[in-house]
């Protein structure tokens, strides 16, 4: 069996080689006299493989069988993701945000809210972070008026959006993340306003400085 | 709402942001439910300190710092360390020339080990506080008891008693939630159970459930509810004998609230206690503890 298969490879392979070229071929053109208009060999239409050497070319393009996607712009402004309203039911966007001095005890438990939360099955709209402020502890010396530096602290602050709370479920969300409250971090809830938005940017003094200068 | 928890006892503070009043229709007659409701709250007070670790915790906790250590890289003040321990030992060889050193400043005059040491000076003052508080139930100055947060050093032994056994206090058991438990009159008998009153025509359940607060006899107790839904139901129906048509049974609703401010300690009265989860079965009712403690989280 295996020797007569080998034989029949060498010689007929060829054979057939030759004759789905020239059916291929002959399939090409029929279709180039149908639409006139010159199709690049590489995008054809899906149904056709365009062969180069081997039958098998091209047999693992899936590319073109995707959606075509719109080009990705690189810088993309920060859009704000829409303030919903109080209703009857639920709360609007609420902002959780946690803070303190120890920056691991605050990821974990912004971590752990975020968690949490989509858990419960409640939808969180965003989650970022607001930049560090430095504290310096300056002591009075003990013989002397001059102030020298103690230590340093860093407050860091996390923010968790949810985009909108069911109020029988915020007497049991904020009993638990109550209960779960790590020593040395505070925990806050307010509305989120354009107010807190506006607040994550840092402001452009040349800007405003030319802008000025336009309306002048 | 606003609410903001900070650690040590805990501050809540809140600003209710728009309380929808009741609108009572007038002239429809709503029908009247056999049903009498009342609103109950299950008041907490929340833990102070992190509990204990248990023993793989503990054993993982020391695991892990151990690798971290081992991980990590010299902080500032160790490399100071070891600058300050290669200078001294450049200066004491025989070989020393001053004008190739370059010019510290402060670093010369004050070693990073005087730092150290005078940092481990003011570790020593420090005492830190006690996780279980002790009642000193006789004190040797005055008759009457007096709370205190660290036990003088030469107090008999026999005098003291662990706070967390005096289930009035508000100081007990750090480490857990308690729950406020009272005793009330419910149709004729004594029940210990969360503290409730009964709603009138006109008001949100929740306006019930801070009255019922409001009218315990302690005073000072601040609290802050958590939203306007209530977290749980307990249905009681009459026995049959004293049924009648418009009286079959009452509906408890309950709210949280939490402890915001627990005022001046007030004189322990026999009808409040402040208790944990495991407690509550010597004292509910086995029907309503069943309904009780799908809320009340222990965690």
């Amino acid at each position: 069996m295996f020797l007569r298969s080998v034989c029949w490879s060498k010689a007929d392979f060829l054979l057939l080689q030759v004759t789905r070229q020239a059916f291929v071929l002959q399939r090409a053109l029929a279709s180039c006299r149908a639409t006139p208009s010159l199709q690049h060999p590489a995008c054809a239409s899906v149904n056709e493989r365009q062969y180069r050497t081997m039958p098998t070319h091209g047999i693992g393009r899936w590319r073109h069988l995707l959606p075509k996607e719109a080009p990705k712009k690189k810088k993309d402004k920060l859009q704000m993701k829409e303030i919903l309203a109080e209703t009857d039911t639920a709360y609007g966007s609420l902002n959780v945000t946690v803070s303190g001095y120890d920056m691991t005890l605050v990821e974990h438990y912004s971590q752990y809210i975020h968690n949490l939360c989509n858990r419960l099955g409640i939808k969180v709209a965003d989650s970022y972070i607001l930049p560090t402020k430095t504290t310096e502890v300056m002591l009075m010396q003990e013989q002397g008026t001059k102030m020298f530096v103690d230590a340093v602290l860093k407050t860091h602050e996390r923010v968790v959006q949810l985009s909108s709370l069911e109020a029988a479920a915020c007497p049991v969300l904020l009993d638990v993340l109550l209960q779960n409250q790590p020593e040395g971090v505070e925990l806050s809830v307010s509305e989120h306003t354009e107010a807190h938005f506006q607040a994550r940017f840092k402001g452009r003094p040349e800007l405003e400085g030319l802008i000025a200068q336009l309306t002048y | 709402m606003t609410a903001v928890g900070s650690a040590g006892f805990r501050h809540l503070s809140s600003t209710s942001v728009c309380r929808v009043t009741l609108q009572t229709k007038s002239g429809t007659e709503k029908p009247s439910s056999p049903w009498t409701l009342m609103a109950a709250v299950c008041l907490q007070r929340l833990p102070v300190i992190s509990a204990d670790c248990s023993p793989i915790e503990q054993q993982f906790r020391q695991m892990m710092q151990r690798m971290e250590l081992e991980k990590s890289l010299l902080s500032d003040h160790e490399l100071r360390l070891l600058e300050d321990s290669e200078r001294i030992s450049r200066k004491q060889a025989d070989d020393y020339d001053s004008d190739e050193e370059e010019n510290r400043g402060d670093q010369e005059i004050v070693l990073a080990q005087d730092l150290e040491d005078s940092w481990e000076q003011k570790l020593q003052k420090f005492q830190p506080g006690l996780r279980v508080n002790v009642c000193v139930k006789s004190s040797r100055h005055s008759g009457e008891g007096v709370r205190a947060r660290s036990v003088p050093a030469d107090a008999p032994l026999s005098c003291l008693a662990d706070a967390d056994e005096d289930l009035t206090s508000l100081e007990r058991c750090l480490a857990d939630p308690l729950v406020l438990v009272a005793e009330q009159q419910v149709g004729g008998d004594k029940l210990w159970l969360l503290p409730q009153t009964r709603w009138q025509e006109g008001e949100t359940l929740r306006q019930t459930a801070e009255r019922a607060l409001a009218s315990l006899p302690a005073a000072g107790l601040k609290a802050t509810f958590l939203g306007n839904a209530p977290c749980g139901v307990y249905k009681y129906k009459l026995p049959k004998a004293a049924r009648t048509e418009s009286a079959v049974g009452t509906k408890v609703f309950f709210f949280k609230a939490i402890l915001s401010d627990g005022g001046a300690p007030a004189a322990p009265s026999a009808s409040l206690l402040w208790a944990k989860k495991s407690e509550l079965q010597r004292y509910l009712k086995p029907a309503y503890m069943m309904k009780v403690e799908r809320f009340v989280l222990a965690l």
